[in-house]
């Protein structure tokens, strides 16, 4: 801003423009009118963004201050008065987190959150990141169409494949041989519907077009000489991506492990279509969405259970911020 | 904690196992130069094992025992005996010569690396999506084929397309608005044009009128042709309209104020929130309660108290007086921009004196806000039901996601803007460019791919929403959406057949973005 209003005080931004019809200035005192409006006129975007911070902010604030407010209050007045009232407590964060028939259970649903969500960030990075390595930097017929198509998926819709694959974690993948009655079983029961392990699989695809794409970016782009170089020292591939990729490629491994984490924890639907009736295994995402279904009994716990819900992405956020807007940036901006 | 080290257990074993096969086959394809029967054996036995297990599970029909006698431990060691001894025999009857071993060899490294995505790939995404497309051309067994019936079905059914209201979009305050700008925008275009002796000049702004007033007639069209497909047509106009333009408008004020990281992180926030977790922070701002109770979301208590400021009262006055000073500064604004011949300033403050002025106009008149007169003349407060009243409500909905989406368009355009080359800016500058042209003409510009790349992300994103729907209102009220349609058909009814065709038409919406990416990594590249 310091530059703008010094840059006000010269002839620069008050003058007519020099293409314009070049009209002489009325006079110094209206130049000095004019000096004071363009400083006023200056300032509003900045009050503009302002208020934009002020209204994305506070939906969550509000959230956060309704958690605190005993189950009475919430019902009967807005949240602003709990400024002046100043009865808070910490009950509903208890009892959304311990498990019985009035209270959420959200601590068994967080755990389950972290069992699908570490797997379904480990594995994708370690499978895409060979992927990806190999795209960049190991020549191979068909490498370009084959790259292309798989990034290609990234916009696939994830509800295209949902149908199948529970059909194939329920009961297998058979295949009845046209003109026959002849069925060939190509992917076995191993009744996986109902687990974490559904989910976290059904992650690891719909992730990997996005986390080749964005691996292939960073990978691509390290110095060649330094592989030329390995390799006249009897290096081969293998030793290369050990030894020299993964280590160079660790910021662009964390920004999307950060991006994945907080894409599964913050998943409802895969894990709703994959854990069906399986209760004991739904994920916090479910289980505060299912309170909010109900319009009952447990109303005043859901600012608290969505507050401990997003309590992880948040720290998450806050601490690695950097990381995951450099995963949001990967590919979008040529800097 | 027994899920947690089920996933610690999931996680070592996937891991170790992936990282021994991997270490196992590198040491294989090792041995191409010097032991090639060796490599030949092992492929042949795994070749082996696959199909001794595949034949094992062979069955005369879908209930039936397997055909082939024997347990599956059995046929699958036999297969990899057996493939493996043809494999050792094949590699030293005929052995690789020299040319092809650097070729082989590549190949193989390759797919080691490849391969296991590929894998992933094609039984998690391809093939279900073939199988996806194939059960929407039969009933809701999967059984019975029907053709495109189930295709027919979604679009001449008028819960998701009904185009009978038609005619209330030239009825609607929308419509005429639309007209309105188009008016303004055509007339500041011959007006400029006409200066510089050509038919028709188009600014930034005027450019700018023409989608406020394109986004108006959109919602003008959407709130009168309802149904399922319209609503998610108009989730992807808006959302991605707004958000990006909000995103833009941010990015752009946020490069040059104070504490820029601070106003961006807070707008970004949302970003870290899940859309069930954005839904209920929502539904609590948009909570309507009994007219004559306290209202405890803070929309509807605005909303009500701005409904207090009744003519009678001494705050309606207050109102007014504000209002109008305020509309007389921006007259004032408005002769000084005419005077300086800063056609921005001039329609941009007599832009913003039209809404003071009706606002006046309802403070004076008919009241603004939630209450009418009771019989003594009293307010009686009047609530919105954001979630309940259709069309409108589908917008209240799209708020959730713009103000999630928002910071996603903020955070990649302002990085975009940051990497505009300084001496670009600079150049502009020493021609005597002032900050609105630098803007408008080299940063925007420069920026317009990177516009149309969160544009195309936010489309695929915003076609397949579901969480906020589902979670505010299960595609009641008029709300529902394609992914949520596709979910109850699929999931609560098993009507494999038009959930399946529902799930197809998600993905014909998103095939042109997905062309679109194609065209420019075969660009890129």
């Amino acid at each position: 801003m310091s530059s703008t209003v010094t840059r006000s005080d010269g002839a620069a931004p008050g003058a007519p423009r020099p293409g314009g019809r070049g009209r002489d200035p009325a006079g110094r005192g209206s130049d000095r009118l004019g000096a004071v409006i363009y400083r006023f006129l200056r300032s509003i975007p900045a009050w503009v963004l302002w208020l934009m911070v002020i209204i994305w902010s506070v939906p969550t604030g509000s959230l956060f201050l309704n958690s605190f407010r005993h189950r009475d209050d919430q019902r009967a007045s807005g949240w602003w008065t709990s400024f002046t009232e100043g009865n808070w407590t910490l009950e509903n964060y208890s009892d959304v987190l311990s498990s019985g028939q009035q209270t959420g259970g959200l601590w068994q649903a967080l755990l389950n959150s972290f069992a699908i969500a570490i797997p379904a960030t480990i594995i994708p990075i370690a499978i895409a990141a060979l992927a990806a390595y190999a795209f960049a930097w190991i020549p191979f017929r068909g490498r370009e169409w084959l790259f292309i198509g798989t990034v290609s998926l990234l916009a696939l819709p994830n509800q295209v494949a949902l149908l199948p694959l529970l059909q194939m974690f329920a009961g297998g993948a058979h295949w009845t041989i046209p003109g026959t009655e002849t069925v060939l079983t190509l992917f076995p029961d191993f009744s996986l519907a109902g687990t974490a392990t559904a989910v976290w699989l059904t992650h690891t695809a719909f992730a990997l077009p996005f986390a080749i794409f964005l691996l292939h970016n960073y990978i691509s782009t390290l110095p060649g000489e330094l592989f030329e170089a390995a390799r006249i020292d009897g290096a081969d591939h293998f030793t290369i991506f050990w030894r020299i990729v993964v280590p160079l490629s660790v910021p662009a491994l964390a920004a999307f492990a950060i991006f994945q984490f907080l894409w599964t924890w913050n998943d409802y639907l895969i894990a709703l279509t994959m854990l069906g009736a399986a209760g004991e295994n739904y994920p916090a995402t479910i289980k505060i969405a299912s309170m909010a279904g109900e319009f009952g009994l447990r109303e005043h716990l859901l600012s608290a259970g969505a507050f401990v819900q997003a309590g992880v992405p948040m720290l998450v956020f806050f601490f690695l911020q950097r990381f995951f807007v450099r995963g949001l940036l990967a590919g979008s901006v040529k800097s | 904690m027994a899920a947690l080290w089920g996933a610690f257990i999931g996680v070592v074993i996937s891991v170790g196992a992936s990282a021994a096969l991997f270490w196992g086959t590198h040491r294989l394809f090792a041995l191409v130069e010097r032991r090639w029967a060796i490599v030949a054996a092992v492929s042949g036995a795994i070749v082996g094992a696959a199909a001794g297990a595949l034949l094992s599970g062979i069955r005369s029909g879908p209930e039936s025992e397997p055909l082939l006698a024997g347990s599956q431990l059995v046929w699958i060691l036999g297969g990899a005996a057996v493939g493996g001894l043809a494999g050792t025999v094949a590699g030293l009857r005929w052995p690789l010569s020299a040319a092809r071993i650097g070729a082989v060899q590549s190949r193989l490294r390759a797919l080691t690396f490849v391969g296991p995505a590929m894998l992933f790939v094609a039984l998690g995404l391809i093939i279900p999506l073939l199988r996806t497309i194939y059960l929407s051309l039969f009933d809701k067994r999967g059984t019975d084929f029907r053709g495109l019936a189930n295709y027919g079905e979604i679009f001449t059914n008028a819960q998701s397309l009904d185009l009978s209201g038609w005619s209330g979009i030239f009825g609607s305050q929308l419509f005429y608005g639309a007209v309105v700008l188009f008016a303004l925008m055509a007339a500041i275009a011959l007006y400029r044009g006409r200066r510089r002796g050509v038919r028709a000049d188009f600014s930034p702004g005027t450019v700018g009128i023409g989608l406020g007033a394109g986004l108006l007639l959109s919602f003008a069209v959407f709130a009168s042709l309802r149904g399922t497909v319209m609503n998610n047509l108009w989730w992807v106009v808006a959302v991605t309209f707004l958000s990006t333009a909000l995103g833009l408008l941010a990015a752009v004020i946020a490069d040059r104020v104070k504490r820029e990281s601070l106003a961006k992180s807070l707008i970004f926030l949302p970003m870290a929130i899940s859309f069930v977790g954005a839904g209920i922070i929502w539904r609590f701002m948009y909570i309507a309660r009994p007219p004559q109770k306290n209202q405890t979301g803070l929309l509807n208590a605005l909303w009500v108290w701005f409904g207090t400021l009744r003519p009678s009262s001494g705050g309606a006055w207050a109102a007014v007086a504000v209002l109008a000073a305020v509309t007389v500064l921006l007259t004032g604004l408005c002769a000084f921009g005419v005077r300086r011949r800063q056609t921005a300033i001039a329609v941009g403050s007599a832009t913003a004196a039209i809404p003071l002025l009706w606002l006046i106009y309802r403070f004076v008149g008919p009241g603004v806000g939630g209450s009418v007169a009771g019989p003594n003349d009293e307010p009686i407060a009047g609530t919105i039901l954001f979630v309940q009243e259709s069309p409108y409500n589908n917008v209240w909905l799209m708020v959730v996601l713009i103000w999630i989406q928002t910071g996603f368009a903020m955070v990649i355009l302002s990085a975009a803007i940051k990497a505009v080359p300084a001496d670009l800016i600079e150049a502009a500058r020493v021609d005597g460019a002032d900050e609105r042209q630098v803007f408008f003409q080299v940063t925007l510009p420069t920026i317009v791919p990177t516009i149309t790349v969160v544009m195309t992300a936010m489309i695929v994103l915003v076609m397949k929403v579901f969480d906020i729907v589902r979670v505010m209102t299960n595609g009641n009220f008029g709300t529902q959406v394609i992914a949520n349609e596709m979910w109850q058909r699929s999931f609560t009814e098993f009507n494999l057949g038009l959930g399946s065709a529902l799930a197809v038409v998600l993905f014909l919406g998103v095939v042109p973005v997905m062309g679109l990416n194609i065209r420019r990594m075969q660009r890129g590249e």
